[in-house]
């Protein structure tokens, strides 16, 4: 159970690193719930297709995991994993251009893709 | 044999195409801020490389050599998954920026 634990503290980690340290509010934030429901679905499309048993590119230790695979032949814990990456990499974005107000000035001139009257 | 052992590969370039409008379409602007792109995956790359290397020793899992090419980094890492924690990590973004540009908020 091994990945089980690990990738269950990692998602601990990340949250207590935002809330205890980067302080971005990224969490608090729409955006961030709207991006995670579109990477969730891509996620399972390409987890999907590396973790299918009826030809897997990446094999498992079932000694090491909670044996749950859902959807598929996906193994729970990859989404820990997963959520790890890119929250904490999300989050190490977010606090860059709020310490770097001035690189980001292009993108407030730009304004939103779709303009609202 | 053949194409088989570049799946990986091809599925994490894949990943990167499938993408790109969002950065020239959706006008995400993350490949055109690479210092920022640096800033965010660096920690988290070593991170998840150090996590991969002791997966694969204490043996979470492995890689089936059909559909890998083989190439491996130290550590036994097969070089697919260095590709995997640059690719995922820019997918992300690129959606992130991508949702906030539509959202028109931050």
């Amino acid at each position: 159970m091994e990945y089980t634990v690990a990738s269950a503290l990692a998602v601990l980690v990340v949250i207590a690193v935002e809330l205890l340290w980067l302080k971005t509010g990224l969490l608090r934030k729409l955006t961030f719930y709207v991006s995670w429901a579109i990477i969730l679905f891509f996620m399972v499309l390409v987890d999907g297709w590396l973790t299918k048993l009826s030809a897997p590119i990446v094999l498992y230790n079932e000694q090491e995991n909670s044996g749950i695979r859902f959807p598929w032949d996906i193994p729970v814990e990859d989404y820990l994993f997963g959520f790890a990456l890119i929250t904490l990499t999300m989050l190490l974005w977010e606090r860059w251009a709020q310490r770097h107000p001035d690189d980001e000035a292009s993108r407030r001139t730009t304004g939103p893709l779709i303009r609202r009257r | 044999m053949g194409v088989d052992r570049f799946q990986y590969l091809i599925l994490m370039g894949l990943c990167l195409v499938i993408t790109l409008p969002l950065e020239f379409i959706f006008g995400a602007r993350v490949w055109r801020r690479p210092r920022r792109l640096l800033a965010a995956m660096g920690i988290p790359l070593a991170i998840f490389v150090v996590w991969d290397v002791i997966a694969i020793a204490r043996d979470h899992w492995s890689y089936n050599p059909e559909y890998v090419t083989g190439w491996e980094l130290p550590f036994d890492l097969p070089v697919e998954e260095l590709a995997f924690f640059l690719v995922i990590p820019i997918c992300s973004l690129l959606t992130l920026e991508a949702v906030r540009r539509v959202l028109g908020r931050d």
